[in-house]
């Protein structure tokens, strides 16, 4: 099995299963199918065997590179399984749409894609397996047209300005050093100086950043998830955007090196410090702008800032347990947040498009399935114990706390805080409270919908109380890295300052649990009443008067909301306005008349002879 | 020994939480003039409760109060009284941070499948709230953890110890005054009883519960109880050599925190959430920076 055979079957599967769009849509939708859960097989099988480089073509002189180790690994079987569980639940979802065909070929390409960047060997394929991802998601996000063009546009924008920025970086490498192979620059870097290596880092990270949506780079991202069909959004949000985390891991620990990485700058200048810095701004703003939104998805989008801030905060504090916990995070993020979008995707499917947290309500008992997996979703968001998010973020706390950065771990426990409060909104305003009447006769969501939110729910559940199983494999990564070694046990970890033994909690909850069961049982029998049948003091509460969901947490928007507008945003398009006036100022000497245009050449030349005579430069 | 461990810590906190709410309303009582209800009438409203019969909404009704509840026993679990610490070695203080979260949240989930406004108010309230109070009491703890250089509780107890108590440690002393002062609105008592307000929103979260419900609700309730005053102890009263001098520590603490708060009227959310984020917060944020300077 090579690495080379994994990416043929992805762009191959995906122009095939465009072809046979035109022959058959049911032939078209297994093939799909096939195609993403035999990448999940390869991938798991390169993971059972060893690693290496090998090189798969020559372009002008540069032999592109694929290589597989542990850490391109990781980030390919996280991509392969939530692309097969995204391809799964679009069977129903973008059924009876139109352009079909061309949204499986996207969407396979964009896997194709990201798995061709964390793949790559050289830095060329990386810029165009980039290229490849960047431009194909724009088509996806613009799919629905309407406002998802206007997404679109915004985020084509701020990617092109990313992909110049690692061009610029790219090619000042090859000059410097004269290879783009990524272990060659590892090994080379040493000799170039510290200014070089910063200056290196900005351009690349400028790219990274705007993909992995870190402020002041984040506001290509809420439209973009909002609009763009549901399950290319947990696809965004649950790796697209995370391609960013690979470059940052790859710039800082595999090219530049751990040591090199630490030591630039010191104290609070040093870079890994402004670095940690930004991450937490970009938990904690955005996290209260979740708190805002009235649209399901527009909600899970900020979260995903939020939480993306987590998992940079994590890797760029650099010690060994806080890059695990951001490498953690980064595959739980996955995993819950694809989780989300796809549940809220089945939510909008089945009320024919409505995300309005205020015009939804008490679907717990129409969609059980859907609502067991958002809960566990949000569980795991949260970070509740026994959920796979709780593990990476104690990791992260517990190095923040211990290496004595107490206000960076205030920035990330305090946006756990505001995580629950939307996460608890989400919930209840969807699937908790009154039922409206115009939803009383919905149905459940389809098998191949509820199939995937299934598997994505026992994935947080097992990696909340086995921990150590993706745990080990991050370990050696960070090992590889060359961080030092982590004490990871099935169950957790353990060290000196404070263990974590995720079996005991899960034990104690249970028996707890068994033990509240029992006297509850004990007691005598209750009666199960219909949901409107409340108390109300005396007065009945009539039924679908009132809506209880609306402006949940009042008190507090009314004190937060002036504080938290997006400044940033509207200084973009203040100044893609300002740049749209004065190109358009400019665009009047295009007058037409041939006089004008001669008068423009005199004028020049006049110009030049005047400054000639003058000051004679030349 | 272990299990002995663990029963125990469990019956005391059982004991010193239902006794607390007990004598929370015969001291009110006093202060008000009244004569005010026997210490006991938890137990009889409990036995009372557990023997009449509930109204539930569903099975996620059920399973919430039930995850309220076994939430705050694992908290109990964690917190060390005296050398009674039957879960410690489990992820420290930042796991009861999590842990203090099962308790509403499980309320939360059960009042919400219930179509009743009392409760949705309730719910926004307590999650308000508890963001209110979260500031000052992550600064709070962040003081904590990071002056004693561990996030296990078991060590900063034993570290109080063989020193001193926190709370007159001078590094420490602004953190625990920041904490008396939101310790009210942790327990949710007056001035802070703004999520159940039995005479506005008739109980809030708990509007629905009745019967072994609403006993289970109150168990928990008086948990919580425990849970507040407990980790206020361990972490600035230097906890306890045993079971005894700690429910003399938390009797002491509870006492004096009544004859504050029965005298306060019922704020509103607004105003609370504007007073814990104004002194509290100013006091452990100040906390925490003398802290990261002396250290």
């Amino acid at each position: 099995m090579s690495a080379g055979l994994v990416l043929a079957v992805a762009f191959g599967g995906s122009l095939i299963t465009y072809i046979l769009g035109k022959v058959s849509s049911r032939i078209r939708d297994v093939f799909a199918v096939l195609v993403s859960l035999a990448l999940v097989a390869m991938i798991a099988l390169l993971l059972a065997g060893d690693g290496g480089n090998s090189s798969y073509f020559d372009f002008l002189g540069l032999s592109l590179l694929l290589r597989t180790n542990m850490l391109s690994l990781f980030f390919a079987i996280t991509i392969s399984v939530l692309g097969a569980l995204s391809i799964i639940f679009s069977l129903s979802y973008i059924r009876n749409r139109e352009r079909t065909d061309f949204y499986y070929l996207m969407l396979l390409l964009i896997n194709a894609a990201m798995l061709g960047i964390v793949l790559s060997g050289d830095l060329l394929s990386f810029f165009i397996f980039w290229e490849i991802m960047s431009w194909s998601t724009f088509l996806l996000i613009s799919y629905n047209r309407g406002a998802a063009l206007a997404a679109g546009m915004k985020y084509i924008v701020m990617s092109i300005f990313g992909s110049l920025a690692m061009l610029v970086g790219v090619i000042s490498i090859y000059t410097k050093f004269g290879t783009l192979n990524i272990s060659e620059i590892a090994a080379v870097i040493e000799q170039a100086g510290s200014g070089y290596v910063v200056s290196l880092l900005i351009l690349f990270f400028t790219a990274f950043g705007i993909k992995n949506a870190i402020l002041p780079f984040h506001s290509w991202l809420p439209p973009a998830h909002a609009e763009a069909p549901s399950p290319f959004s947990s696809i965004l949000s649950g790796i697209l955007i995370k391609m960013g985390t690979y470059g940052f891991i790859l710039f800082m620990y595999v090219i530049v090196g751990v040591n090199r990485f630490i030591d630039i700058g010191h104290g609070v200048l040093s870079f890994r410090y402004i670095l940690s810095i930004l991450g937490a701004i970009t938990i904690l703003i955005p996290t209260f702008i979740a708190l805002l939104q009235d649209d399901a998805k527009k909600l899970l989008a900020w979260s995903t800032i939020g939480q993306a801030g987590y998992i940079i905060l994590g890797i760029a504090f650099g010690t060994s347990v806080s890059v695990a916990g951001g490498m953690f995070h980064f595959f739980n993020h996955s995993v819950f947040k694809g989780l989300l979008f796809l549940a809220v995707g089945a939510v909008e499917y089945r009320t024919n498009g409505v995300r309005d947290l205020n015009s939804l309500g008490g679907l717990i008992k129409k969609m059980p399935v859907t609502f067991t997996g958002a809960l566990i979703g949000a569980c795991g968001l949260i970070g509740l114990p026994l959920t796979n998010g709780f593990v990476s973020k104690w990791l992260i706390y517990k190095t923040l706390i211990l290496e004595q950065s107490p206000f960076l771990a205030f920035a990330a426990l305090f946006g756990t805080w505001g995580t629950i409060l939307y996460s608890y909104k989400l919930i209840h305003n969807v699937f908790l409270g009154q039922l409206p009447e115009r939803y009383a006769d919905i149905r459940k969501s389809p098998l191949s919908m509820q199939l995937p939110i299934i598997t994505l729910s026992s994935i947080i559940i097992l990696f909340g109380i086995f921990p150590g199983v993706p745990l080990k494999i991050i370990n050696s990564i960070g090992v590889s890295l060359g961080f030092d070694a982590l004490d990871v046990s099935l169950w957790g970890i353990a060290s000196e300052s404070g263990t974590l033994n995720v079996i005991n909690l899960f034990a104690a909850i249970i028996i707890g649990a068994v033990l509240a069961g029992i006297v509850l049982k004990a007691a005598p029998k209750s009666v199960t009443v219909s949901q409107e049948d409340t108390y109300a003091a005396g007065a009945a509460i009539p039924k679908d008067r009132y809506n209880y969901t609306m402006n949940f947490y009042n008190p507090v928007s009314r004190m937060i909301s002036p504080y938290l507008k997006d400044f940033i945003d509207a200084f973009y398009m203040k100044l893609a306005g300002w740049t749209q006036g004065v190109c358009s100022g400019a665009r009047r000497i295009y007058t037409g008349y041939v006089g004008h245009y001669v008068m423009y050449i005199v004028l020049l030349l006049a110009v030049l002879i005047f400054v000639q005579l003058r000051w004679s430069p030349w | 020994m272990q299990i002995v461990h663990i029963i125990l810590s469990l019956l005391l906190a059982l004991f010193i939480g239902i006794f607390f709410s007990g004598l929370s309303r015969k001291i009110m009582a006093r202060i008000h003039w009244r004569y005010g209800p026997p210490i006991t009438q938890p137990v009889i409203d409990l036995i009372r409760l557990f023997n009449q019969r509930g109204v539930s909404h569903g099975r996620l009704f059920d399973l919430g109060i039930i995850l309220a509840l076994a939430g705050s026993l694992v908290v109990v679990l964690l917190l060390p009284v005296g050398s009674i610490h039957p879960l410690s070695g489990s992820g420290g203080l930042l796991v009861i941070l999590y842990m203090m979260l099962l308790a509403p949240l499980g309320i939360a989930l059960s009042g919400g499948e219930a179509a009743n406004p009392n409760t949705s108010i309730g719910i926004s309230r307590k999650l308000l709230l508890a963001m209110g109070y979260e500031v000052p009491l992550l600064f709070i703890l962040l003081a904590v953890m990071t002056h004693y250089k561990t996030i296990s509780i078991v060590q900063i107890v034993g570290m109080q110890q063989e020193t001193r108590w926190a709370l007159v440690s001078l590094p420490m002393l602004l953190s625990g005054i920041a904490y008396i002062l939101i310790l009210p609105a942790v327990l949710g008592v007056r001035p802070f009883e703004i999520v159940q307000a039995p005479q506005e929103i008739s109980s809030g979260p708990m509007v629905e519960f009745g019967g072994p419900f609403l006993g289970l609700a109150m168990i928990q309730h008086a948990l919580g109880l425990y849970v507040g005053i407990a980790l206020f102890v361990n972490l600035f009263l230097g906890g306890a050599g045993n079971p005894l001098t700690f429910f003399i520590k938390m009797l002491v603490v509870f006492v004096l925190g009544i004859f504050i708060n029965a005298a306060l009227p019922r704020l509103r959310i607004e105003q609370a959430i504007r007073y814990l984020w104004r002194w509290p917060t100013a006091f452990a944020f100040v906390g925490l920076v003398v802290v990261v300077l002396l250290r």
